[in-house]
């Protein structure tokens, strides 16, 4: 693999906020990466620096094996989608495909011909002549990808362009989206707040926080050796459960602060104070072999699954089974001891 | 109940504040076509007896009135082109970037609303005279009428700019086009509408202007038609009929393209470029 993208050492600053601290990413060639954190944690503006639309204030990055610090955006052969899809209110869905491809002095004829090839991969061949405001939400979206494909550019940058679009349309285009960079073979920068987005559709997940890269990997190798609490808790939905302990003097279990123990795979420090992370899918409902117990407060059934949240609101678990379980039960629970996180109570970093 | 009543009331005052406006507008047509007698008849009459047309052509030619329109259009026009050449690209910096001295900026374009012309007007009169301006009076009433005008076309055209969101801008730099190129094929025709109602109020409020042309414009054959105007209030000027024919063929053109255009004026200034 070659990197297409490569950002070493960029640093952000506006006035006094410190944006990027000392980030460096390289992105391969035809990979599908994904930039997500909380809001303000850096990813739209690391995406807006690749763009070039942010100067950054140190740092270098190149393109494609280009230097690219410092080019202005026109020059950079990048494409990008944005959340509100920024198409010209006042250009058909034609005149917004070709408006990049009319810049680059490609003739009139040769840019139709291309919009209509566009058009016809993004659905759009019926809807040329119309302006955006006649478009629904997807439609809208189509051609704003649309726009980005048809010149063929080094990258894709995505600025949470779902967003806007309702549940079911939401994970129709997921799909879409991620069908359309295997065909193009492009290489692809996506940027979201929603980690269900970022694990579906990307090959490498980089998990931002407060300008830092907290960590990056393969989408399955995060949700399973999360580097630190904040990964573990961001990754995964219902999100993970922590619950402060101490190690038994054993080292092979935790004791937990709120009764019960939950069994290691591995030997840890004796009494040292812990943080142990259980993932809400992981937790079967047991008998007399339970690791801890909890009261039932919420309970939310899906039909394919049962959400349980505890009476005092901080504790979930989800069960695949149905359950006859009600409020105010009180429910004996395991885990298989390979599935415990454990974490640093201090710096939240895992052990 | 009330709630009917309050804008039943708010309406009835809005008409009745609209009547003491436009009563003299219409007493000004009804005047001009009035015998001398009959202006000062008591009580009035509010239609004329023999309403007399010929006024209009004899004071059309008698007070030369197409030297002094086509100065006011001169003038308005040059006004006009400066105001929205330069208040166009002011506004657009005033829009898009943020910073204190954009704040310094916008504060001295308000201060400019804030000093009247009739104070103004001697400073510039003095410092057109140092710098040989006077010999230009038209060119020297378009420069000071126009720093007048601009804060007003600033600031609304500012609120065109801010609407059309920046995102639009971001787009098309990554589709390949320069700052300047953006701002001409996407954030201009997106503003041209605001644009051109602040332009148009902007000459409207132009081809009325007095107080510098009255004070720095000498000669008759240069003065528009708001100086020409008051060549008529002399000492032994009872001439009100003409007086009125003068003010209608000044006023009912501006009168008609606000007419005509008063729809797009209001929408213009109330909505922006885009939802």
């Amino acid at each position: 693999m070659t990197a297409q993208i490569e950002l070493i050492d960029i640093d952000k600053h506006y006035g006094n906020f410190h944006a990027l601290k000392n980030v460096s990413l390289t992105i391969d060639k035809g990979s599908f990466v994904a930039l997500v954190g909380p809001s303000g944690c850096g990813k739209s503006t690391l995406l807006r620096s690749i763009a070039g639309l942010e100067t950054i204030t140190s740092g270098r990055m190149t393109i494609a094996g280009k230097e690219m610090t410092g080019v202005p955006p026109r020059h950079r052969d990048i494409a990008m989608v944005f959340q509100s899809y920024a198409l010209y209110p006042h250009m058909t869905v034609e005149e917004n495909l070709t408006y990049s491809l009319r810049l680059h002095g490609v003739s009139k004829a040769d840019a139709r011909k291309k919009a209509a090839e566009v058009a016809a991969t993004t659905g759009l061949s019926e809807l040329l002549s119309r302006y955006p405001r006649q478009l629904s939400g997807g439609q809208r979206q189509r051609v704003a990808m649309g726009r980005a494909i048809i010149r063929n550019p080094k990258a894709f940058l995505f600025d949470e362009p779902l967003s806007n679009l309702d549940a079911a349309l939401r994970v129709q285009m997921r799909k879409e989206i991620r069908a359309l960079h295997d065909r193009l073979g492009a290489t692809s920068v996506y940027v979201t707040h929603d980690q269900i987005e970022a694990m579906t559709m990307a090959d490498w997940v980089v998990v931002m926080r407060a300008g830092i890269i907290e960590q990056q990997g393969r989408p399955l190798d995060l949700y399973d050796k999360p580097v630190n609490r904040f990964v573990a808790g961001f990754i995964g939905s219902p999100a993970m459960n922590f619950l402060p302990g101490r190690i038994a003097d054993s080292g092979n279990s935790v004791v937990l602060d709120g009764g019960g123990s939950l069994p290691l795979a591995r030997n840890v420090e004796p009494g040292r104070t812990v943080i142990a992370g259980v993932r809400p899918e992981h937790l079967q409902v047991r008998g007399d072999d339970a690791n801890f117990h909890l009261e039932v407060g919420v309970v939310e059934s899906t039909g394919s699954a049962t959400y349980l949240t505890s009476r005092d609101g901080n504790f979930q678990l989800v069960q695949s089974e149905r359950t006859q379980l009600a409020s105010g039960d009180r429910v004996g629970l395991g885990i298989d001891p390979t599935r415990v996180h454990l974490f640093d109570p201090e710096t939240g970093i895992a052990l | 109940m009330t709630r009917t009543y309050t804008p039943w009331f708010l309406l009835v005052v809005a008409l009745a504040l609209a009547a003491v406006y436009l009563f003299p507008l219409y007493w000004m047509y009804v005047t001009s076509l009035k015998t001398g007698s009959e202006i000062f008849a008591n009580p009035p009459t509010f239609w004329p007896r023999e309403p007399n047309p010929d006024i209009y052509p004899e004071t059309w030619a008698r007070r030369t009135m197409p030297v002094f329109l086509l100065n006011s259009v001169i003038i308005a026009g040059g006004i006009t082109a400066i105001t929205v050449i330069l208040g166009t690209g002011c506004a657009y910096v005033l829009a898009r970037y943020r910073n204190v001295w954009i704040d310094i900026g916008l504060f001295c374009v308000l201060m400019l609303q804030v000093l009247p012309a009739s104070v103004m007007v001697t400073p510039l009169f003095v410092g057109f005279n140092q710098i040989g301006l006077l010999n230009y009076p038209r060119t020297a009433v378009v420069l000071a009428a126009a720093a007048k005008a601009m804060p007003f076309f600033v600031v609304l055209v500012r609120a065109t700019f801010m609407s059309v969101p920046r995102e639009l801008e971001e787009a098309a730099l990554v589709d390949g086009n320069s700052r300047v190129g953006a701002f001409f094929s996407i954030v201009l025709p997106l503003a041209r509408n605001g644009i051109l109602v602040c332009a148009i109020l902007t000459f409207m409020s132009a081809f009325g202007e007095y107080i510098y042309s009255k004070s720095i414009i000498q000669s008759p054959s240069l003065q528009p038609a708001s100086v020409g105007l008051s060549g008529f209030l002399g000492p032994n000027s009872t001439d009100w009929s003409s007086i009125m024919a003068y003010s209608a063929i000044y006023v009912t053109p501006i009168l008609l393209v606000f007419v005509i255009l008063q729809r797009r004026i209001v929408s213009g200034l109330t909505s922006g470029a885009l939802k």
